[in-house]
């Protein structure tokens, strides 16, 4: 595992940020969920370094990351906050974080300038950073993430501020990190964002983690909230008088164009709905969907508990 | 020690071309300025200064300056506002985080930044100085007092390295160190200096003004001050305000 | 009817007239410094000259019959003299950041979006500062004519002196509105609240340091005029005393510091403005 918290909990004075946070982080991209004042800004901190664990222990790549400044080579943390050397260019920015890295002048000039086209800022690279709009702003903070090209990258709200073309782009870049063997942790309150860069996601919730894996599978697991299902058919009532018969069906009601079943036990409910729809014992079936097996229900039900 | 390195060049780009600078440029062209303007007045004639009935000579005015403006104002002001910001500012902004997660020990930030503060005030300060002596003090009277004017020289470097490792612990420790150390500088000094018994030596002017050993003092005590402060900033936590 | 409805309703009261903004702004600009247990240090601390005062007059009138205890005018013009250098750390503590720190977090547009003017957010900045500077100079020097009174049972110390009240009225007003319009102007000009702590120290220190050195070497007085603090004791020492025999002097300092407070105002109002016009 890349990043793995053991009873890892932060308390500021009498208020606590984190609590007992037992995680592992792998490779790929994990998305980290939550509403404000989850402990997402919390947790990242912790796992960068910049904050002392209260209780528990926290490892980055096996290692203890608090005051272990020789692992930040492997990191790269794009913070949320809007906070820059506003006399500066994007490129010396760049540079001199890079030369921080370790690396000398020349290196480090190729360095940013990798980064900036990676952002689409090469053409702003030479103007001072007090002049850039929000957007580009965001975009030169992540381009520092990455200049020195580490293997794990922090990003807190990274897409924030961002254009909808640029939000696509960055979404898509963030996955070409991924295909490259990058691992990124990213947190984000948009969840059709994170639902296009990764199934895999850290949910928390008032300083806890909620759920983490999956979330198809975290959606299995929710009993208590059954499927629901959206059956677009030639003869609804057929459907709605066959599904009725199975003791995987907990309601059906009509809806528009079709029937909305609900069902606790989605695995063999999807068996008799096509074995049903093979037959054509109810008239042609045109669409089935799932309008809760995604991250918005996941996240409606668990946070909302 | 490259990590230090790196942080003085950053720090000393940002301190010369920043807006920063202006309190540099002032510090060291005012008193050269004055000089200019009393030497010029102080040859027409139209001015003379006399104390206890004896007329003052320009060697002992450049005496009075270096205690007055120098050390009174602009080595504790320069002192106050460089060392206090070096942390505190980038705290306040935010921009702490950029440089935390570097791999570098936090001590080299802040050894860097106080050295870029030492090379720069060092270079705008002691010039200042030797133009005023060479601006106030004739030709011919310069040779005896050569010695005097490197000892001069030297009680500026020590209180330039000594006020700076003071308020570089101060802004590494403390949220808000800048009023903190205007009070110190313009309100505990001046009135610990006029009170009786021990309470003088909890100033940094008295050393400055007790020799040799007082100055070498100060020397290790501005050492043991940023070894501090780098001790400190690395088991500190800084928490941002959102 | 017995369900009510519980949806959002729009606000139908009185909203408060136009001009009011300038309170609101004062108002919770003075609650910020107040929750921070270090300025309330530094306030405390700014009247431990009062408690000293206080003593002396109480035992000017019970005890000891020294003409060192007994109040004078010069009493009243010792402790606001010495009350200046409380009144630079609270200008800045307070003042530097009044309008830096709204420079610096982009608020000031959001205070201008408002329905308040400009001269709405400048007074009310203004007054967040001179409120605490007001007590730190006139209400503990109102305090201590008081209890002059108070410790002498009778009037007959204000009924002898009788322009000291508009004395003390006067110097505080001035060594308030100075050091306020001085330090928001030059909040005003910089994002960094300690650049501007930073500029006034020069122009309220390193000014008095200049004067100090020009006087003593010309002997001529009128390089006072340089130092807005020295100007303005000089000026405070006339209001207590009476005219000084160099009375164009004081007309010259007079004009010197309202020449000051003239572009303080002039910075605020160019400085102090919803959008930066870029040519």
């Amino acid at each position: 595992m890349i990043i793995a918290t053991e009873r890892l909990s932060k308390w500021y004075g009498q208020v606590s940020g984190l609590n007992d946070v037992t995680v592992s982080v792998p490779e790929g991209i994990t998305g980290l969920l939550g509403p404000n004042g989850a402990g997402k800004s919390t947790f990242m901190k912790l796992v960068t370094g910049q904050l002392r664990p209260s209780t528990g222990t926290v490892r980055v790549f096996g290692e203890p990351i608090w005051g272990n400044p020789a692992q930040y080579h492997k990191l790269g943390f794009c913070p949320e906050q809007d906070a820059f050397y506003d006399h500066m260019t994007g490129r010396e920015w760049l540079e001199a974080l890079a030369e921080l890295h370790g690396m000398n002048a020349d290196t480090a000039h190729a360095a940013a300038t990798r980064a900036l086209e990676a952002v689409d800022l090469l053409d702003a690279g030479d103007r001072k950073i007090g002049g850039y709009s929000k957007g580009m702003r965001q975009r030169v903070k992540l381009a520092q993430a990455i200049a020195h090209d580490p293997a794990l990258l922090i990003l807190d709200e990274p897409l924030s501020g961002m254009d909808p073309l640029m939000r696509r782009r960055t979404i898509r870049l963030i996955k070409e990190w991924a295909r490259a063997g990058k691992t990124v942790v990213v947190s984000s309150h948009i969840l059709h964002e994170i639902e296009a860069m990764t199934s895999n996601i850290l949910l928390m919730h008032n300083g806890r983690i909620v759920a983490e894996g999956d979330v198809h599978q975290i959606r299995a697991l929710i009993d208590e909230h059954p499927h629901r299902v959206w059956i677009r058919a030639q003869d609804p009532h057929a459907v709605a008088r066959l599904l009725l018969g199975g003791d995987d069906v907990s309601s059906v009601k009509f809806a528009e164009e079709g029937v909305i079943v609900e069902t606790a036990k989605p695995d063999a409910f999807y068996t008799r709905l096509t074995a049903l729809a093979a037959s054509g014992e109810a008239g042609a079936i045109e669409e089935v969907t799932s309008p809760d097996d995604n991250l918005q229900a996941v996240f409606s039900y668990l946070v909302k508990q | 020690m490259s990590a230090t390195r790196r942080m003085l060049e950053i720090t000393l780009g940002d301190m010369l071309w920043g807006r920063r600078a202006v309190f540099m440029a002032i510090a060291a062209g005012v008193p050269v300025l004055l000089a200019v303007v009393l030497r010029v007045a102080l040859a027409s004639g139209s001015a003379t200064v006399v104390v206890n009935g004896s007329r003052l000579s320009t060697e002992t005015m450049f005496g009075t300056a270096i205690t007055l403006l120098y050390l009174r104002f602009i080595v504790p002001a320069l002192g106050v506002y460089y060392g206090t910001s070096m942390i505190a500012d980038e705290v306040e902004d935010k921009t702490i985080t950029y440089l935390f997660v570097r791999p570098m020990r936090r001590g080299a930030i802040v050894l860097g930044k106080y050295l870029a503060y030492l090379v720069c005030v060092l270079a705008a300060v002691l010039p200042s100085a030797a133009l005023v002596f060479f601006i106030m003090v004739p030709f011919a009277n310069m040779g005896p007092l050569v010695d005097t004017f490197v000892r001069d020289l030297e009680q500026l470097a020590v209180g330039i390295a000594a006020y700076g490792a003071l308020f570089v612990l101060a802004g590494v420790t403390f949220k808000r160190p800048l009023v903190g150390g205007l009070i110190f500088v313009f309100g505990w000094e001046p009135i610990a200096s006029a009170l009786p018994g021990y309470v003088g030596q909890l100033t940094v002017a008295h050393y400055l003004q007790a020799g040799t050993a007082g100055m070498l003092g100060l020397v290790l005590a501005s050492a043991a001050a940023v070894l501090l402060a780098m001790r400190t900033i690395e088991h500190r936590e800084y928490v941002l305000e959102q | 009817m017995p369900i009510h409805d519980q949806g959002y309703r729009h606000y139908a009261g009185d909203r408060a007239l136009h001009g009011r903004g300038w309170w609101v702004i004062a108002r919770h600009g003075m609650v910020a410094p107040l929750r921070e247990r270090r300025f309330l240090a530094l306030l405390l601390f700014a009247w431990s000259p009062f408690a000293v005062h206080a003593v002396q007059l109480y035992l000017g009138a019970t005890l000891v019959r020294s003409a060192f205890f007994v109040a004078t005018e010069e009493t009243f013009h010792t402790f606001l003299s010495q009350q200046r250098l409380f009144v630079f750390f609270i200008t800045i503590y307070v003042g530097a950041g009044l309008i830096a720190s709204d420079r610096q977090s982009n608020a000031l547009q959001v205070y201008l979006s408002k329905p308040i003017t400009r001269h709405d957010y400048i007074g009310g900045k203004l007054l967040t500062l001179a409120m605490f500077l007001a007590a730190v100079t006139w209400i503990p020097a109102m305090l201590l004519l008081l209890l002059q009174i108070l410790f002498s049972g009778s009037l007959d110390f204000v009924l002898d002196h009788p322009r000291l009240v508009p004395a003390i009225t006067l110097a505080a007003t001035l060594q308030v509105v100075l050091a306020a319009v001085t330090m928001l102007a030059l909040s005003s000009l910089s994002r960094s609240r300690r650049f501007a702590a930073m500029l006034y120290a020069g122009l309220v220190i390193f000014a008095g340091l200049l004067d100090t050195v020009l006087e003593g070497v010309t002997r001529n007085t009128a390089w006072m005029l340089i130092s807005p603090q020295n100007t303005l004791l000089f000026i405070i020492r006339a209001i207590f005393d009476g005219p000084p025999d160099n009375v164009a002097l004081l007309g010259s300092a007079v004009a010197a510091l309202v020449a000051l407070l003239i572009a303080c105002v002039l910075i605020l109002e160019r400085r102090v403005r919803a959008v930066d016009v870029v040519a």
